[in-house]
């Protein structure tokens, strides 16, 4: 039988017991030493949106302190589920509809912008904008930014809409299966919008008004789009190929659809657009050393890291100086030439409380579970 | 059975276009000149294949699930065989408990267990996030499928060929090596193979589990954040899937150029 | 004849099953045992309040009196939403399921039984397309059904259609689709496995007894497969009722899942306990459901007849 022969010769420098079982055990306490090993605190530890992990975005941090570790996430939430189970990093990147979450989980810390040489820079309108400031203290260094409004392909969709652009479009049964709106609760937020509310109401409803708003306008709009997107990579394909002729998106999808020649329109709508924001929020568990992370936090906010934020992502930078620097045509690929103008136009989203984002959550979460 | 059944042949070839049809499409729009995965195509590029090289990220990210995904299917198949083995070969009480409470890890969704194992590991067992505890969680999950298959391999086989290399003198090592290790060989392969394609796949675990390491479905989740990523995640997929393919095949090569044994198990 | 005595052979059973048991303790026992706990507690905020209570489990079937409407089906809960996910992940499980062992029962008997040489190097060629990452995968499958997709050109290029085929993705047969493509390694090895340790002696006293081709297979291969090929339905229906990244991916804006909904509880909504909650019972929904399977079936005669 030729296959035990195989086993057998296999087994030629056969192991005793013994050999087996020290070899086992020293593999064992290997496994439960070798994690244990401490880890450096002359190291930073990031938690980073993957991509944003890249050098080019904290050259000079680089430069003096080498390179940091990164924890990668995908989600704010799974981020911060991961630091109240007790894993500690310094920096974490949260955006203006989380960094609350952080705070109120009393996980992040203030941030002395002193400390910081780049702050002086920073888009006025950000540097006190929600989010960036909670009770009276900066929890969050703003860095990246961009627009949330409608990216339309304008040889697929109606002149009406051209000549009236309006978020109604996700709830226009024309266009019923040829858009696609975020998977988020905006959808309802933004229904509530069209009935005549101000932004800031229509964030704050609750009860009775919020659920009635989500049976009819949540469910519209989710029952119109093609899908409900939760990567820019899906709208992108999706307009590319004209599956989808409208969309919410943001600077970057028009950026990367007309450098590939596709045309594709980014709507002002009657009712607003808006602008999103991100930044760096300093972890109350790490455990490496403060100034370290003031280095990394102001790396994100040079100019440097805006030009290449702008020019190779078509997304925005919290440092106005950023926009001298980058490209002047990269910068209208955006959709504005004047940013400090631009900044005001747009409309800055707004923190909620947590309970009543909780209920927002919940209200969007059982409209789509339900959806027939 | 010397008569070929032509329609089984047929359907085999039409399985394989399913399986691999839509795996094609990945090198195919790695060499496309477009951002966007869409016909019709556009020219022929090799740049996709720069991104990629210059991906670091994204290459330690391989390396960091190959590392895990050997690992943990070398250990998930032993810890399987070992229970499969107890399992079919004696008739202990609460077999079928046993049974059925090594099938849980697949009831229960992995967002729990991330949650739950993130948990106990930095609150009670103070283990750092590593790839080690990732390893961990993929040996858990592994060991349903491990066993599944292991045990409808063993199920069944003759208990007395065990029982006579025994009385022949052998020790229950050389038993092992010699007779219950060949017989279950077909099953060990497809444990391997089946424990590898789920750890390398497996998100939800690798993402709450992990330190500082991502593996790659971790990694390339995150690329998805930008869409001009995504031909370099192409051009990644194809590469793994040309070196696998020519690994395969230079094994098959070498093991026919070889000594003229069949490798066990085929039969 | 040196036969071990009963109690030996039991020693040496829980020795070779110690390591498994290990492993099973502290990766899946605590965090049972944690979810268990978490289930009967409140959230509050951030904080959880450890008082023992049923509340969650009441919140999950405290019924109405205005029952919810889904697909026709009255659903008489206050919140319907883990009863209705519950529902439409184990249809479209057990879609998938059927579909994928249809798919690959006749596969693994090809490998089986027509393969003479170099079965390893096809047992490697069936898994070699999931060494890829899945998210590609999906996204292949996007590819393919999309609407400037692979298909739809071909139809188009043909001249059978001039616009794009719309409703071969973003939907249930998408998800299906998807999830028999996920899951065909799964199926295919644990088959072939229960079909390749059929002994050839018994096949052929089936032919001598003047049994046809059909006759033989269902008579002797069916039956002597069953257990493998059941357990590898297992394999599938089992992690598919709780998956929810390809219903999101290509199931289109009514793709939530039950497994879906307990991580938005997790994570998004704030309120683990009540997740805790639904997820056991999920977990007892899906046990229930397989055990029935099994008692329907009588699958420990089967089992007994292959051994």
């Amino acid at each position: 039988m030729q296959r035990i022969k195989f086993i057998d010769q296999m087994s030629q420098g056969k192991l005793s017991r013994r050999d087996m079982l020290t070899k086992a055990s020293a593999f064992g306490v290997g496994m439960l030493t070798l994690p244990s090993l401490p880890k450096a605190a002359d190291v930073l530890t990031c938690l980073e949106w993957a991509g944003y992990d890249d050098p080019s975005y904290f050259k000079s941090f680089s430069e003096k302190n080498g390179t940091p570790n990164f924890s990668i996430f995908t989600g704010e939430e799974d981020a911060l589920a991961k630091v109240l189970a007790g894993f500690s990093a310094d920096v974490m990147h949260p955006c203006n509809y989380s960094v609350n979450r952080f705070v109120n989980a009393k996980v992040a810390a203030e941030i002395d912008v002193t400390k910081l040489s780049n702050w002086k820079d920073v888009f006025p309108a950000l540097q006190t904008a929600d989010g960036v400031v909670m009770d009276g203290k900066v929890v969050m260094a703003p860095a990246d930014w961009g627009n949330a409004s409608i990216a339309y392909r304008p040889d697929l969709v109606d002149d009406d809409f051209k000549k009236n652009e309006s978020w109604g479009i996700f709830y226009d049964d024309k266009y019923a299966g040829k858009v696609a709106m975020l998977d988020s609760e905006l959808c309802i937020t933004f229904g509530l919008m069209l009935d005549g509310m101000s932004y800031k109401e229509a964030a704050w409803a609750t009860g009775d008004k919020l659920k009635a708003a989500a049976d009819t306008w949540g469910r519209k709009c989710t029952a119109n789009s093609r899908f409900l997107w939760t990567d820019p990579t899906e709208v992108n394909q999706g307009l590319a190929s004209g599956e989808i002729v409208a969309a919410y998106a943001w600077n970057d999808t028009v950026k990367n659809l007309t450098d590939q020649g596709i045309p594709v329109a980014y709507a002002r709508p009657k009712e607003g657009f808006f602008t999103w924001y991100c930044g760096l929020t300093l972890l109350n568990s790490g455990k490496a050393d403060k100034a370290m992370a003031y280095d990394f936090i102001d790396a994100w906010l040079s100019p440097e890291t805006g030009k290449t934020l702008i020019e190779g992502s078509g997304l925005g930078h919290s440092n106005t100086k950023s926009f001298e620097l980058a490209d002047k045509q990269a910068v209208a690929k955006m959709g504005f030439t004047d940013p400090i103008q631009h900044m005001k136009d747009g409309t800055l989203f707004i923190q909620v409380s947590d309970q009543v984002q909780t209920e927002y959550n919940k209200v969007w979460g059982d409209t789509k579970a339900l959806m027939q | 059975m010397r008569n070929t059944f032509r329609p089984l042949t047929l359907y085999a070839a039409l399985f394989m276009i399913f399986l691999y049809g839509p795996v094609l499409m990945i090198p195919l729009f790695s060499f496309n000149d477009s951002l966007f995965a869409t016909f019709p195509l556009k020219g022929f590029t090799l740049k996709h294949y720069g991104t990629m090289a210059a991906n670091t990220g994204m290459l330690a990210a391989l390396q960091n699930s190959i590392l895990v995904a050997v690992c943990s299917s070398l250990i998930a198949t032993a810890i399987g065989l070992m229970a499969a083995i107890a399992l079919t070969r004696n008739k202990l009480p609460g077999n079928s408990i046993i049974l059925a409470a090594f099938s849980l890890p697949l009831i229960v969704p992995s967002i729990v267990f991330g949650v739950a194992i993130l948990i106990i590991m930095l609150k009670f067992l103070g283990i750092p996030l590593s790839l080690w505890t990732v390893g961990a969680a993929h040996v858990f999950i592994c060991i349903p499928f491990s066993m599944t298959v292991l045990m409808s391999r063993l199920e069944g086989f003759d208990k007395s060929l065990e029982e006579a290399s025994r009385d022949l003198g052998e020790s229950a090592w050389m038993t092992f090596y010699r007779v219950t290790l060949p017989l279950a060989l077909p099953g060990v392969i497809s444990s391997l193979l089946l424990c590898f394609i789920t750890s390398f796949d497996e998100f939800v675990l690798a993402f709450f589990l992990a330190g500082t390491d991502p593996t790659l479905p971790v990694y390339l989740f995150g690329q998805l954040r930008f869409p001009n990523k995504l031909p370099g995640m192409l051009a990644l997929g194809t590469s793994i899937l040309m070196l696998s393919t020519i690994l395969v095949l230079l094994a098959e090569f070498f093991r026919k150029r070889g000594v003229q044994t069949n490798i066990p198990g085929d039969a | 004849m040196m036969r071990h005595t009963e109690k030996s052979a039991w020693m040496a059973g829980y020795t070779l099953l110690t390591p498994a048991f290990l492993v099973m303790a502290v990766m899946m026992v605590a965090p049972l045992l944690a979810l268990l706990a978490l289930s009967f507690w409140t959230q509050n905020g951030f904080e959880i309040d450890r008082t023992p209570t049923l509340a969650n489990y009441w919140t999950i079937i405290e019924p109405s009196d205005e029952p919810f409407f889904w697909m026709g089906i009255p659903f008489p809960f206050k919140y319907p939403p883990p009863a209705v996910l519950m529902l439409k992940s184990i249809v479209v499980s057990l879609v998938a399921t059927v579909l994928v062992i249809l798919l690959a029962y006749p596969m693994a008997y090809f490998l089986a039984f027509r393969i003479k040489r170099n079965k390893t190097l096809w047992l490697v060629l069936l898994t070699i397309p999931f060494w890829t990452s899945y998210l590609l995968r999906v996204f292949s499958w996007k590819i393919v059904l999309g609407y400037n997709g692979a298909i739809n050109s071909a139809l188009k290029s043909m001249g059978l259609i001039d616009q794009p085929l719309e409703f071969l993705l973003y939907n249930p047969a998408a998800v299906a689709i998807t999830l028999a493509h996920a899951w065909i390694a799964f199926t295919v090895l644990p088959i072939y496995v229960s079909l390749e340790k059929i002994d050839p002696s018994l096949l052929e006293a089936a032919t001598d007894l003047g049994d046809t081709k059909w006759r033989r297979f269902l008579r002797v291969t069916l039956p002597l497969s069953a257990p493998g090929t059941i357990g590898a339905a297992m394999l599938v229906f089992i992690p598919t009722v709780g998956d929810y990244v390809t219903p999101m991916l290509v199931g289109g804006p009514g793709g939530t899942m039950i497994g879906n909904l307990i991580q938005e509880l997790f994570l998004r909504q704030n309120n683990a306990p009540l997740g805790a909650a639904v997820a056991i019972m999920m977990m007892l929904v899906i046990g229930a459901l397989v055990a029935f399977f099994f008692w329907a079936i009588g699958f420990r005669k089967l089992r007994s007849r292959v051994s």
